[in-house]
């Protein structure tokens, strides 16, 4: 059996990666630890093999994972660009000895090999890749659609796990903050401010036109302002909204890769050369204490 | 005396690369740097080291330009430098620099904990951390937040996209750290001064692996399409100004 194997430990993720490798016309195996999962990735076309073993972190499974890889001649291993998931792939390509790429944003299987697209620098440069041979690549959501399918069968397969990495104890996340990717509009807080008490007019400036607040990674893991899961970049959140309004954000790449996919992009920095204003639509050079006051003002006038 | 690795790269720093009209990329008066992320690795070694009354020593691969990495990394609290280069690091992916580090942990020896980044700044291709648990058999514990150590038990906070782990291991042991696992130091004068009078072991690439010649390979590098409009408004006092940006921003109809 030939074919691709798919895992994502979020559902939703899975049966996109399992619709598109079902796509291609080669086989599909889906792997679960999660066997109220199993149905829901059958139903993708997937024949779901249900993981039973001594730990409970999917992690552990990289080697035993590489071994059932190589029994079946599998030929390519799709897994969710989550924490875990990019830990289990690169896991895997190592026992497996084989290429991988992360976060692709578009892949192609070409006879044996595959070819890919994915983001380095920061998101300031977009690199074409070619893995030879068999490969693993990590795929984020939403690139493919989930689609209906001839159900697959459903089976249990014994792994053995790695047992070194004990598990001592696991919280749910408690979310202190917004959820910024699902926002509409976001006014987003930078360096450039001054003082915390200062929020308080970004705040204002956000409720006059219904925005969340976000802000770049130094106010929320340096500064403490906010909470770590109000920051915007490419190791925080990446929005989507209509309109973002960076205020006193200088734009590093790292932040604007987090901001670049918002319809509207607007900078208000009282420097001119900030590398924010060369992503951004429309631009205030000035100073955020006189302009922030005015265009909340303007707002309200409307 | 044990030792605590950490692996950094010397990456080309992202603000010096110029992205031409075309979108063609020109590297040539970038300077290296250490990848931002592993300054949480080097870090996270030292602290380690202390804690476990061990070494603290850095690993590096890189072309004969990432000789600068190892003054920087020496003055960040590590004892010792340990610099693999050759041009193989040039064509090298993560199969081939994961091969080559091995080998350089195995060489080191009494390994405690060696500890990566998620990513390096450059290729973020987030796979060390595990490969190197492949190839050297290890555990591996990747999220790492909080690290605490006791005799040769290493306790972790991971975070995870849903949940909070704490996890535990006996060295040795892997450990790929996030950003927010500690805050590096900027090192001091002396630190820098000190920095150039620590032992550095250089070995050749070839010396440590016969065959590299990488699996994956990129085809083409091009900067990011941005399709801004770039509209700033400079006319009038500020009050004009915002009026500008105000009507701009109704006539997107994102107001």
């Amino acid at each position: 059996m030939a074919g691709i194997l798919v895992y994502s430990e979020q559902t939703g993720l899975a049966e996109e990666l399992i619709s598109y490798a079902v796509s291609t016309g080669k086989a599909v195996t889906a792997i679960t630890f999660n066997e109220e999962d199993a149905g829901i990735l059958a139903s993708c076309g997937a024949d779901v093999c249900v993981v039973k073993g001594a730990s409970d972190m999917p992690e552990a499974y990289g080697k035993a994972l590489a071994g059932f890889i190589e029994d079946k001649g599998i030929e390519q291993v799709l897994i969710g660009a989550t924490a875990r998931g990019r830990n289990l792939a690169a896991s895997i390509a190592g026992y497996l000895d084989c290429p991988m790429a992360s976060d692709v944003s578009y892949l192609q299987i070409v006879g044996p090999d595959l070819i890919c697209q994915r983001m380095t620098y920061g998101g300031l440069l977009v690199s074409s890749e070619t893995l030879s041979g068999i490969s693993v690549v990590t795929v984020g959501p939403g690139m493919f659609e989930k689609q209906e399918k001839a159900a697959g069968t459903i089976t249990s397969l014994q792994l053995d796990a790695d047992n070194r990495v004990k598990l001592v104890a696991r919280e749910p996340v408690v979310k202190q903050g917004v959820d910024l990717t699902a926002a509409d509009k976001i006014v987003c807080v930078g360096m450039g401010m001054d003082k915390e008490e200062d929020l308080e007019m970004v705040r204002q400036l956000a409720q006059s036109i219904g925005a969340e607040l976000g802000c770049t990674r130094g106010i929320a893991e340096e500064r403490h302002w906010l909470p770590p899961e109000q920051y915007i970049g490419i190791s925080g959140q990446v929005i989507k909204p209509q309109l973002y309004i960076g205020i006193g954000v200088s734009g590093q790449v790292q932040h604007v890769y987090g901001v670049r996919e918002a319809k509207v992009i607007v900078a208000v920095n009282n420097d001119e050369k900030a590398p924010l204003f060369k992503s951004a639509d429309y631009g205030i050079v000035g100073d955020m204490y006189e302009v922030v006051p005015l265009i909340t003002e303007a707002i309200r006038n409307l | 005396m044990l030792n605590m690795v950490a692996c950094y790269k010397w990456v080309v720093d992202e603000a010096d690369i110029r992205i031409n009209q075309d979108l063609s990329v020109d590297m040539s008066k970038a300077q290296g740097k250490i990848s931002e992320y592993d300054k949480n690795a080097i870090e996270a070694a030292v602290q380690a080291a202390k804690a476990a009354g061990a070494r603290a020593v850095g690993l590096t691969f890189g072309n004969e330009k990432s000789k600068p990495s190892l003054k920087d990394a020496l003055s960040r609290g590590l004892e010792e430098g340990y610099w693999v280069h050759g041009d193989e690091a040039d064509t090298a992916d993560a199969v081939v620099t994961a091969k080559v580090l091995a080998e350089a942990i195995k060489r080191i020896g009494n390994i405690g904990l060696v500890f990566c980044a998620e990513g390096a700044a450059d290729t973020y291709a987030r796979q060390t951390a595990p490969r190197l648990g492949a190839l050297l058999d290890l555990p591996v514990i990747t999220s790492a937040k909080e690290i605490s150590i006791d005799g040769n038990t290493v306790t972790v906070t991971r975070k995870l996209d849903d949940c909070v782990e704490t996890v535990s291991a006996e060295f040795p042991a892997i450990i790929a750290v996030l950003p927010e696992a500690n805050v590096p130091d900027i090192p001091g004068l002396k630190a820098v001064m000190a920095a150039s009078k620590k032992p550095v072991t250089e070995w050749r690439a070839a010396d440590l692996i016969t065959d590299a010649t990488p699996l994956s390979w990129v085809t083409s590098v091009k900067g990011y399409e941005t399709n801004r409009k770039n509209i700033v408004f400079a006319e009038g006092d500020a009050a004009e100004r915002v009026k500008q940006l105000v009507a701009a921003l109704r006539k997107e109809g994102v107001l």
